[in-house]
């Protein structure tokens, strides 16, 4: 009966979820595969790893670059989203969190190629940054510097994507019940310490999550290091642009492609991990 | 900083408070400041730490009859919102079935979603592109959307995921116990209750497909163009008048919706994604 | 929010697959354009009205893919999806691309051999309207306009810019930090100039540049990139042609490699001071031209030549190339001279004399060169 029943949901289940994975499957995965052979296609149509020794060959440091830039990233978003979101929680002064819950979103709306553009502006040796901090009497003009290399890159990236994971933060820690929350600070706890001790520990699903999808978005933008920084080293998003548009180069373009995922899949194991943890839902 | 901030904030003087505050709406509008002198900058150069001449020429340009900006800006709403509205309908199934019933497979099912998020895209709309032609999507609102949509839907199917995992299921039980249907059940019960995620989804879902070029180009130009794809071009080639303009044209949609949607949004479904 | 309502939506995207502009009775001629907007303002704004007015009834709609070679590389890719798909009638009637791209597609025969059916077929007699990086193009395109790689320095920090490449390599050693370029990822303003140096400082710029191809020469070019190696010590990489542009906008450096196009647009534009001025050093930079190109299977041939026939009219040339964008012209200089004033025809030499062009001015190395020096480049520099 009950192995009835299991495969009776499954069938329902897979029938459900069949009309969204067939979109991404037709529009996204096949069309995806069709470009990954390409990667292994010598020039008499047999199986090569040429293309992947070439572009580990060439790209390697590219590669390192852009895991380091990625993790810095995420670590930094974090550690921002985790700021603003316990301040929206916990924070004291009611004004004080509604100037704040109007603030933190708008990058949110500012697409990554505009957010390269502007901060490839705002963050340049003569740039509006450097200007303000000038005028204000806070460094002097000799020691202004250009932040256009990888930090320009960290910066960009996490002041576009904080917005996203503190907008999924915020919602969970308002939904930690605040009895526990309330309980605590009876006992004589901290802010500090009910953030750490309660806070933290239920919604860290829910950070993960946004941090994983911030990952792998990180790991597929192109405009960013492009408007920033192209130059060595750099993330490999130019260098596959750079394969294909002057070189027409597909095969080694595709190889990069497959190693970036593999990236994305290092970080997604993460979530996987969390996900398998609670694969049988409550329900 | 953190414990001092968290930690004793009543007794921090308000200063304090407004210090951090500043110090958060300069690194946010900083840059957007940019953007916003950008926009209206005449002349902008060296030795000049502001624009030397602000003017309106270059909105001119952009609204320039033969420019097609509005109708541009146009079809990239009405594109954000079809977008929107095929992947809810496919994501509110799936989101169901991933919260609600036993899944094979459940954890491999979501990260195929992911890939599209993942891998630099520009080769797979190559192939995308062919297919079109071929079965004449090409060229068509219906193409663009179907491409914007297997991008965004990650955020619709874990949201709405999400979403009906937040239901309680009891309430469900007790509209089965009183003689409803499932479909009953599902549509007088858990989708109301599930209504406000699934909106909260459709804010990220709109926000990506507004700033969406690549699959834009390769699936509809030159019979469907954007916004963003001007945005785009005016971007790399360093016409940072244009492109601020059309920046500061995309806000309007986007912050519209964020409005709307923002009434439906409740933490306790937020809390849930991914899970 | 009820589940029915997910049916209207579903309708209402079933509906938005008509194709958009049905309705229209008029035809549309697509113009496709790699290169920055004001090229597609160009087409948009002198171009279209005036062939709207000789042929009504057409509308023309032009469409920018983008700056530099990736722009093409996009017009490639449409056209290159619609062979394979098997489509008859192409979306795009006439494309606007840069030399590697008119290359690769002619070799893919993606292009229709329109030259000879249009009668401005003898305004051009330029080496680069037939070959294009070594590649035969003969037929298949004609240039609507030549661009040029240069110096742009700032008078008041550059006295006297160098005349040549090894007095550049002096130059920077006493003026760190102030000379920027882009490297070879973010666009040809940087590619150009490694060209240049690898010319200049290998010794085999005449080989380079007409072949034939020999793959013995790696050594050569290799040797040459390591000295660039210690000269990029010395100087800033910019991010992307455009953002050389950015850095002189900001005083941040002094001097850099730019297209000579691109250069007047951000002085029209206002972001560059007028001051700036442009060099050409010894022994030259390369240059190239943008190619008028009609797709094998365009659904609107023959307007597309007649399209291309106004654009390359020595009138349309005289008054929209040269006088309202400064841009060098497509055609023979001579047909455009005569339509000209003297001061708009010597506002295009202002900075860089006409013998200067002519013979510091130089094509891009053939593809395989252009390919090792690329690739030599990230090996012996970057790596």
């Amino acid at each position: 009966m009950r192995g009835n029943e299991a495969t009776r949901q499954q069938r329902t289940g897979l029938a459900l979820v069949s009309p969204a994975l067939g979109v991404v499957a037709l529009f996204f995965i096949l069309p995806m595969l069709m470009s990954v052979v390409l990667a292994f296609r010598g020039k008499n149509g047999g199986l090569t790893f040429e293309h992947m020794a070439k572009a580990l060959d060439l790209y390697q440091n590219d590669l390192l670059f852009t895991v380091a830039i990625t993790v810095l990233s995420t670590v930094g978003i974090a550690i921002c989203a985790i700021l603003i979101a316990s301040y929206l929680t916990l924070g004291g002064s009611e004004r004080t969190r509604t100037a704040l819950r109007w603030l933190y979103r708008w990058p949110l709306f500012i697409p990554f190629i505009v957010t390269g553009q502007v901060m490839r502006t705002f963050l340049a040796k003569n740039g509006l940054l450097n200007h303000v901090l000038i005028g204000g009497g806070l460094i002097d003009p000799g020691s202004a510097q250009s932040l256009l290399d990888w930090r320009g890159i960290v910066i960009a990236l996490v002041w576009k994507q904080v917005p996203f994971v503190t907008l999924l933060l915020a919602g969970a820690m308002a939904s930690v019940d605040s009895q526990h929350i309330e309980a605590a600070r009876n006992l004589g706890a901290r802010r500090w310490q009910v953030l750490v001790d309660i806070v933290l520990p239920q919604v860290r699903g829910t950070l993960l999550v946004g941090l994983v999808l911030s990952f792998v978005t990180m790991l597929s933008v192109l405009s960013v290091p492009m408007m920033i920084n192209p130059n060595s080293p750099t993330l490999i998003t130019v260098d596959i642009a750079y394969r294909i548009n002057t070189h027409g180069d597909y095969a080694v373009a595709n190889a990069l492609c497959l190693l970036s995922l593999l990236l994305a899949a290092g970080g997604a194991a993460l979530y996987l991990r969390h996900a398998v943890a609670k694969a049988v839902p409550a329900a | 900083m953190t414990t001092a901030r968290l930690g004793r904030v009543d007794l921090l003087p308000m200063v304090t408070r407004g210090f951090f505050l500043a110090l958060i709406a300069f690194v946010i509008f900083g840059p957007l400041a940019n953007l916003v002198l950008w926009a209206f900058a005449e002349r902008w150069y060296f030795p000049n730490k502001l624009p030397n001449e602000y003017g309106l020429s270059f909105w001119y340009r952009v609204f320039q009859p033969r420019g097609n900006a509005l109708a541009s800006l146009g079809t990239s709403v009405w594109i954000a919102v079809l977008t929107v509205l095929f992947s809810l309908a496919v994501a509110v199934p799936a989101g169901y079935a991933l919260a609600r019933l036993r899944l094979p497979w459940r954890a491999g099912i979501l990260l195929l979603f992911l890939l599209p998020q993942a891998v630099p895209n520009m080769p797979v709309y190559v192939n995308i592109a062919r297919v079109f032609y071929t079965i004449g999507l090409n060229g068509t609102v219906a193409g663009v959307v179907l491409v914007h949509a297997a991008h965004g839907l990650v955020l619709a199917v874990w949201i709405a995921s999400a979403a009906f995992a937040a239901v309680d299921a009891s309430l469900e039980e007790a509209s089965r116990n009183l003689g409803a249907s499932p479909w009953t059940c599902f549509r007088t019960v858990t989708l109301p209750l599930a209504a406000p995620g699934l909106i909260a989804s459709a804010i990220f879902v709109f926000l990506e497909s507004l700033d969406e070029f690549t699959g834009t180009y390769f699936v509809g130009v030159p019979d469907v163009t954007t916004l963003p794809l001007l945005m785009f071009n005016a971007s790399m080639g360093g016409n940072y008048q244009i492109a601020s303009i059309t920046a500061l044209l995309l806000l309007v949609p986007s912050i519209a919706f964020m409005l709307v949607v923002e009434r439906f949004l409740k933490p306790e479904v937020l809390a849930m994604v991914g899970r | 929010m009820n589940r029915f309502k997910l049916f209207p939506a579903l309708a209402m995207a079933a509906l938005a697959a008509l194709p958009y502009g049905h309705a229209q009775a008029q035809t549309t001629l697509n113009v496709a354009t790699a290169g920055d907007q004001n090229m597609v303002d160009y087409v948009n704004n002198y171009l279209a009205p005036r062939f709207e007015k000789m042929n009504p009834g057409v509308k023309v709609r032009a469409v920018g893919t983008g700056p530099g070679d990736a722009g093409s590389q996009k017009i490639y890719e449409k056209l290159s999806a619609q062979q394979k798909a098997g489509t008859t009638a192409w979306d795009i009637d006439v494309a606007v691309i840069h030399q590697r791209g008119a290359a690769t597609m002619v070799g893919e025969k993606l292009l229709m051999p329109y030259r000879s059916q249009v009668n401005v077929d003898k305004l051009v007699t330029r080496d680069t309207a037939t070959n294009a990086l070594g590649a035969n193009v003969d037929g298949y395109v004609l240039p609507m306009f030549h661009s040029q790689i240069a110096f742009a320095y700032n008078p008041e920090v550059v006295k006297a810019p160098p005349k040549s490449f090894a007095e550049l390599a002096e130059w920077v050693k006493k003026n760190p930090k102030q000379f920027g370029y882009n490297g070879v990822k973010g666009g040809m303003s940087g590619v150009g100039f490694v060209m240049g140096w690898v010319s200049a400082n290998a010794g085999i710029g005449e080989k380079l540049e007409k072949g034939p191809y020999d793959p013995g020469q790696k050594a050569a070019i290799e040797k040459s990139l390591g000295s660039l190696k210690e000269f990029n010590q010395y100087v800033v990489m910019t991010p992307g042609n455009a953002g050389t542009l950015d850095m002189l906008n900001r005083g941040e450096i002094a001097m850099g490699p730019v297209w000579v196009d691109m250069f007047y647009t951000w002085q029209a534009d206002g972001k560059l001071n007028p001051k700036v001025k442009l060099s050409l050093p010894s022994p030259g930079l390369p240059g190239q031209p943008m190619y008028y190109v009609i797709p094998a299977k365009a659904a609107n041939a023959q307007l597309a030549k007649k399209f291309v026939e106004l654009a390359e009219s020595p009138e349309v040339q005289a008054e929209g190339i040269v006088k309202q964008f400064n841009w060098y012209p497509g055609i023979d200089p001579q047909h455009v001279q005569s339509k000209l004033d003297a001061a708009s025809w010597n506002k295009l030499f202002t900075d860089i004399s006409p013998s200067d062009l002519a013979r510091y001015g130089r094509p891009f190395p053939l593809s395989e060169y252009f390919t090792d020096i690329v690739e030599g480049y990230e090996r012996v520099v970057l790596k």
